[in-house]
């Protein structure tokens, strides 16, 4: 008796169990979507007719694709998967008179859930102030002065002095900034220590220079918060690292400038080693050129990371040889790539677009990526809720190198930024291709990775040092 | 630290970049002095010119030398379009119609140009781009003296004209009287489309020129424009002698100017010397002998 009632209660247990677990499956529990559920609106802030901009919106989209393919974002508040809707925000040329009124259009009338994006650390200076003060959060991928972020009271206001005008006191309005691109002073760092350690014993052993002998360095760079970043910043870790170089020219142009030959003229006078180039695609691919062409200056010449495009290497051609190039995402100089997750990318990316990706994209792509990470955390679009999801992102990383191999956005004075690993490219003329082609040649490893060098630098054919 | 050589180089860079400004002043400078318009999308054909040279180039495969023939020819074109249906509808009218018609021009250019080709830099490959001439430490390139030796064969044939043919007498006399030329018989209808094709022709060589040494985009057109402007000033209204020596002086002193003080300097020291010379000429420098 004792026997059968046991039994009867184990069928009972049984068929409870199995019907809770039917019940499961079905989603019988799953509370029904929220009337309140739709796409959520992503704006991309990007300059739609630039080269830069292309690449932007070419890996938002694909990253769009992915995630909306795969459900959507999870939003637990609205119990749903919801897919992204992804906002056009055009900033033209991006210079600070056209880089607003497109985002403020997004935030106040399209009424964006959040921005991605960003170009020019001018035009993003000016935009950002419309998300700050509409607390939108804004993850900045393009522009590289470091005041993105450091504008505010958090970061000191990232020592900029009493009554400059950049400054911003809504500390709340500036915790919705997020700096997903690396700053002027982390490039400018890998570039001079390039000179120091690489560089410099290079020139000493095969021109016979004394240990004493300093290397030369000329920085042309374009006038605005950009240019003056990397020199301000490359000057002073030379200065307080006591590296073997010295700056013997340092030359701005106006923003405007398309051709750059007087300078360069000026540049050749002052006898360099090497020539630090900071501008976008178009310009720094002109002066390089024309140093060549033109000037006769036969140097080595580096360029940073914006420059990472298809459209650089196709309008440098061979006069790109040998040449350098600061980066944190290297299409080029692959496959096999450093990261397993760059192979995907580039097949997706030229299954899809019939080209190579470049570096503007990649930041975009993990942009989106951790967007929907943060959302999905948050369970919510609520904008202060993204804004402390983003805050305690902890993601592997992506397209881009960490030095902890996660994406985490950094607090205190290094305010909001991620600690990215740069590197130093030396472009190869490949005749076959009838384009240059990369291989990293500086550091030899990279945390979490581990070996990254491909190749040792060499100097460019006809290369003539500065003066002994 | 600076050097004999460097600045030799400075001035012939100055010389080639002024060639094209001369280029662009005159034409400016032939349609202010016969039709008395003021057109402020002028440096548009000069971008037009660029663009219509590099498809000529790349699409058709010419030499980037006869696309220069293609785009004088195709900007004449445009020329006669926007006299015969935009400024004759508006000519002899406010001044400030003329004014508004070519500041509206400008967008219109701008945004069909990054309609029909993208606002990214592009250029046009010249065969002879990597060729330079050297003289000990100083070298210049081939496609600058090239430049250089065409504007002075159209500025000769631009002279000819001028002063050997009926048309040339035509656009004299409407320069200096158009309603006395009127009742000798020109028809100064003629006259203003020969004048606007004319000119529009010049900034469509210009342009090709300006392609095949510098990258342009759609936006190239709107400091050209002024600097053509403040050379006809600074050379004299309606004199071309003066364009010529006002695009020399221009294009020499932007050039020196980023040499010594840098690029940001270029602008600035260019137009200082604009208002050194109204200060103390204020007719510029052959404004009185003016034809």
């Amino acid at each position: 008796m004792v026997n059968k009632k046991v039994l009867g209660l184990i069928v009972v247990v049984i068929l409870v169990a199995a019907v809770a677990v039917a019940a499961l499956q079905m989603n019988l529990f799953q509370p029904a979507p929220s009337a309140e559920a739709r796409p959520i609106k992503i704006g991309l802030v990007a300059c739609y007719n630039k080269a830069e901009g292309q690449d932007m919106d070419r890996a938002a989209k694909l990253a769009v694709e992915e995630i909306n393919a795969a459900g959507g974002i999870y939003v637990s508040e609205w119990h749903t998967k919801v897919p992204i809707e992804l906002v056009e925000v055009n900033t033209e040329d991006d210079t600070p008179a056209k880089a607003v009124s497109p985002v403020t259009q997004a935030v106040t009338e399209t009424g964006v859930d959040l921005l991605i994006g960003g170009y020019t650390s001018a035009g993003t200076l000016a935009n950002q102030v419309v998300a700050i003060e509409h607390r939108v959060p804004y993850i900045i991928t393009g522009a590289s002065s470091n005041l993105v972020t450091r504008r505010g009271p958090q970061a000191n206001y990232g020592g900029l002095p009493e009554g400059d005008t950049r400054r911003i006191d809504d500390a709340e309005g500036m915790s919705y900034m997020f700096h997903y691109c690396t700053t002027t002073g982390d490039y400018s760092k890998t570039v001079v220590n390039f000179f120091a350690e690489k560089m410099k014993p290079l020139l000493d052993d095969e021109f016979g220079f004394a240990e004493s002998r300093k290397l030369r360095l000329a920085i042309l760079y374009r006038d605005d918060a950009f240019g003056k970043g990397v020199v301000s910043d490359s000057k002073s870790l030379i200065q307080s690292n006591n590296l073997p170089i010295e700056v013997v020219a340092e030359r701005a142009y106006p923003t405007t400038a398309t051709t750059f030959q007087t300078d360069l003229t000026a540049v050749k006078a002052a006898k360099p080693d090497a020539v630090y180039v900071v501008d976008f695609i178009a310009n720094t691919a002109e002066i390089i050129k024309e140093g060549q062409r033109d000037v006769g200056l036969n140097t080595v010449y580096i360029a940073v990371e914006c420059c990472e495009d298809p459209q650089f290497y196709t309008l440098l051609g061979n006069y790109g040889d040998k040449q350098l190039l600061e980066s944190k995402f290297a299409p080029y100089a692959g496959p096999p790539y450093y990261l397993p997750m760059i192979t995907t990318y580039v097949a997706s990316y030229q299954q899809k677009y019939n080209t190579l990706p470049g570096m503007m994209g990649a930041d975009t792509y993990d942009a989106f990526y951790i967007a929907k990470d943060a959302i999905e955390r948050a369970g919510s679009v609520d904008k202060a809720k993204v804004r402390d999801a983003l805050e305690s992102t902890a993601m592997d990383q992506m397209l881009i190198m960490t030095q902890t191999g996660k994406i985490q956005f950094s607090t205190g004075t290094n305010y909001h930024e991620i600690s990215a690993v740069t590197f130093i490219e030396q472009l190869v003329w490949n005749a076959t291709l009838g384009e240059c082609r990369s291989v990293i040649v500086y550091p030899e490893t990279a945390p979490v990775v581990g070996t990254l060098k491909q190749a040792d630098f060499v100097l460019p054919e006809g290369y003539q040092p500065g003066s002994t | 630290m600076f050097t004999l050589s460097g600045i030799v180089e400075t001035l012939l860079w100055g010389v080639a970049n002024g060639c094209i400004y001369i280029l662009l002043a005159t034409g400016l400078n032939i349609i202010f002095g016969v039709m008395k318009l003021v057109n402020f999308a002028h440096g548009q054909l000069l971008m037009i010119g660029a663009y219509v040279a590099f498809v000529a180039s790349t699409a058709l495969g010419l030499n980037a030398y006869l696309a220069i023939l293609v785009a004088m020819g195709a900007v004449a074109v445009i020329g006669i379009g926007l006299e015969r249906f935009t400024f004759r509808k508006v000519l002899g009218t406010d001044k400030l119609n003329e004014i508004f018609v070519s500041l509206g021009l400008i967008y219109v250019f701008e945004n069909a140009a990054i309609l029909l080709w993208g606002n990214d830099s592009q250029r046009i490959v010249s065969p002879y781009e990597s060729l330079r001439l050297s003289l000990g430490e100083v070298a210049i390139g081939y496609d600058r003296i090239f430049g250089v030796l065409i504007v002075i064969a159209i500025l000769i044939a631009l002279f000819l004209l001028m002063k050997k043919t009926k048309i040339g007498l035509a656009m004299r006399a409407t320069s200096q009287k158009s309603d006395t030329s009127m009742l000798m018989g020109i028809n100064i209808e003629k006259v203003y489309i020969f004048t606007f094709a004319l000119g529009a022709a010049l900034a469509g060589v210009a342009g090709a020129l300006y392609g095949i040494i510098f990258p342009f985009n759609p936006y190239i057109g709107a400091l050209p424009t002024i600097k053509a402007f403040a050379i006809i000033i600074l050379g004299g209204l309606g004199s071309i002698p003066g364009a010529v020596v006002g695009g020399l002086l221009y294009g020499i002193a932007e050039n020196t100017a980023v040499y010594f003080l840098g690029g940001i300097w270029q602008d600035a020291i260019a137009f200082a010397l604009l208002i050194a010379v109204l200060v103390l000429r204020p007719t510029g420098l052959f404004g009185e002998k003016g034809e």
